[in-house]
């Protein structure tokens, strides 16, 4: 008889091979579910949109339930919120603006009475109708917000939303390395030697093509194919080059000497730039975007009276002056700038001067050219 | 059948005599145990798999259809669309890399299941298996940011090289690096079923071949590799399905040429696009492309049937 045979009864090698057979099933369906959710927590790096249950919306004021930013709200701002009003506050988050569009217009934001759009996204809510008028009767503070954000272009008047914070899209460097610092987007092309696979640009298909087109003297919110084309192809240039489209992510490899150079969110990059004086945060000179990002009332919100109370808490310029110093983004609001410390104050990252400000433009809908510059997208990034 | 054997009476059989009341009654309460078992996996399958996907299936026929509009029209022209150039090319990625990296696991994953399965010592070998399916336990996405601290210029890796003196490498953000994490994500899985599949190899079938005459590589080749080769299909097919959808090594550690089909249906749902018709349309040739891997695995994979009994 052979040896190995006899060794193990027929009973036992029977069911070896079968919970063998019942785990590698098993695991290969955990493994499967895992990568089902790895898809939504890479969309969301480590921020991702939590799934709360959903708030108790029957009584007044009871819990607000917000959808915001990740860098928006923290923790003190809700609580001091809370001890004020003696509303609870329920926090979800996202990264982006078209995924927080999916979400409520596939039903799932029905829990939420306030959302921070950005400025196109506003626009395209009001268009979309999912959005309600605010009763400025029940505002407080409004008067206080900046002239320039006071009707802006994407909501005259500001009628369904109020502004809540701006910022720009810049690039963000590490001066000890770098010889010549960048003034400009056109930066990038002149020193791809030295930048070879040591940059990054936004994963963002408007900042990024955006930036592109304002380099080539083009609006931000080009539709014409010829100036998109061009466009498509001046990137095309510059890929090679790239380390990868990184919107997220680029802290460890910038501090490390990885990168010697990041395209990056102002609210990103300022409070790295002033965590350590090494790295630059600047705007290029021919004109980057400026974001502002707006509360709205959505037209399905269930708590609209703990929603008014937000907003109003929002607007109160000792509440601004402390979030700012906390967060880092830049405020509209008029009153609270001047509480600011004269260190922010005078940070011209964070409040560029007039005459900068003034070339940076609003991201803006692009209508049907939409298809046009994914497409673009596509063939940059499989190129 | 004879008259008393009542219990367990298949419904098919039942059909073959007289439909009288009784008997239909009895195919009734016979399948009502089956039916009861397989109630709730059914009813899952039906409303969270076969649904949505006819779901998706209808809106891939409207082109153009933004979310939140009503259905126009329908037409081919998500399907034609990915005909174009720019869209191939992206398919073609996308089953590269799940190609290659099934090739790599089943190079790498076959000595370590032939080791595990044959040689290893009795003892060990289940909590090898353990160790090496641990990783599986931690999210994927923390494996792949492991990998972006080893693989980048300044990391684990290139300081143990310059720590030798050997040269550095530069895989970050390049296809070679995505090879690599898909490679060591969906390894284990390969173990696993090959480990599976020669554990059940009858070794009287190698030692009859040594007693033939045959050297251990024609053994190996011609008596080993024929028999878990049902092993082998199963295993490919896995890590093929499972590496053709990912989304998450070839966004962070691919370069930025790294556009995978998975990607570009996230830009179509959730991106600037926002065409859910042509994303749908995308969706579907997925699904196409992974059940014809399934049916080359049914062809292959069930070469001799005898070796299950």
């Amino acid at each position: 008889m052979p040896r190995r045979i006899s060794r193990n009864s027929l009973l036992s090698r029977t069911s070896r091979r079968r919970f063998l057979q019942g785990s590698a099933a098993a695991l290969a369906g955990v493994g499967l579910a895992n990568c089902q959710r790895t898809i939504g927590e890479a969309g969301g790096t480590g921020e991702t949109a939590s799934t709360d249950a959903a708030s108790d919306s029957t009584q007044a004021s009871g819990t607000l339930h917000i959808y915001t930013w990740a860098d928006y709200t923290d923790d003190e701002l809700a609580a001091q919120f809370t001890e004020a009003t003696g509303i609870d506050v329920k926090v979800d988050v996202y990264d982006s603006n078209e995924t927080m569009l999916a979400k409520m217009q596939a039903g799932g934001g029905a829990d939420y009475s306030l959302i921070y759009p950005s400025d196109y996204m506003v626009t395209e809510m009001i268009d979309l109708e999912m959005l309600t008028e605010l009763d400025k009767s029940r505002l407080v503070g409004l008067d206080k917000i900046r002239e320039k954000w006071k009707s802006p272009v994407y909501d005259p008047d500001n009628s369904h939303s109020v502004p809540y914070s701006w910022g720009t899209t810049g690039l963000l460097y590490n001066s000890e390395l770098l010889t010549t610092p960048p003034t400009d987007w056109d930066y990038l092309w002149d020193n791809s030697d030295v930048l070879s696979r040591k940059m990054t640009m936004l994963d963002d298909v408007r900042e990024t093509m955006g930036a592109v087109l304002s380099s080539l003297g083009y609006s931000y919110n080009a539709t014409d194919p010829a100036e998109l084309e061009a466009a498509y192809q001046k990137l095309l240039e510059l890929k090679p080059d790239l380390a990868s489209f990184k919107s997220f992510g680029w802290q460890d490899e910038l501090l490390s000497g990885d990168l010697l150079l990041s395209m990056v969110y102002s609210v990103e990059g300022i409070p790295v730039s002033l965590e350590n004086p090494t790295f630059k945060y600047v705007i290029p000179e021919s004109g980057s975007s400026v974001w502002t990002d707006t509360m709205v009332i959505p037209t399905s919100a269930p708590n609209v009276d703990a929603a008014y109370e937000w907003i109003n808490f929002n607007l109160q310029p000792k509440v601004s002056q402390e979030t700012v110093e906390r967060l880092f983004f830049a405020t509209p609001n008029g009153e609270a700038m001047t509480m600011l410390s004269k260190e922010l104050l005078e940070n011209e990252n964070l409040f560029p001067p007039e005459d900068l400000l003034a070339k940076c433009e609003g991201i803006a809908p692009v209508g049907e050219a939409n298809a046009l510059y994914d497409e673009y997208w596509t063939k940059v990034t499989s190129a | 059948m004879p008259q008393g054997m009542d219990k367990g009476i298949k419904p098919a059989v039942a059909l073959g005599r007289t439909l009288n009341l009784a008997n239909v009654l009895k195919m009734l309460k016979a399948s009502i145990r089956p039916l009861g078992l397989l109630g709730p996996a059914g009813v899952w399958l039906l409303l969270l798999m076969v649904l949505p996907t006819l779901l998706i299936t209808e809106l891939s026929f409207v082109p153009g259809l933004r979310p939140g509009e009503a259905i126009e029209g329908y037409g081919l022209l998500n399907y034609l669309r990915i005909l174009e150039p720019t869209y191939l090319q992206v398919l073609r990625r996308s089953a590269t890399f799940a190609t290659g990296t099934t090739l790599l696991c089943l190079l790498l994953g076959f000595p370590v299941a032939y080791w595990l399965a044959l040689m290893a010592p009795k003892r060990w070998r289940n909590l090898l298996l353990v160790l090496f399916i641990l990783p599986l336990w931690t999210s994927s996405l923390l494996r792949t940011y492991a990998w972006i601290t080893l693989l980048r210029p300044s990391g684990v890796i290139n300081l143990a090289l310059g720590a030798l003196g050997l040269p550095t490498q530069s895989l970050m953000n390049t296809h070679w690096a995505v090879y690599i994490g898909m490679t060591y994500s969906f390894l284990p899985y390969m173990v696993l079923i090959l480990y599976a599949s020669l554990e059940r190899l009858d070794l009287r079938l190698l030692e009859a071949a040594a007693d033939l005459g045959a050297n251990p590589r024609t053994t190996f080749w011609r008596v080993t590799v024929p028999q878990t080769l049902p092993g082998i299909a199963a295993g490919c097919l896995l890590v093929f399905v499972t590496s053709l959808g990912d989304f998450v090594v070839p966004t962070l550690l691919g370069g930025p040429s790294s556009m995978t089909i998975s990607r570009l249906i996230y830009n179509q749902f959730l991106g600037v696009a926002r065409n859910w018709g042509f994303g749908s349309a995308l969706s579907m040739v997925l699904i196409l492309m992974v059940s014809l891997a399934i049916a080359l695995l049914l062809k292959y994979g069930d070469r001799n049937p005898e070796i299950y009994s």
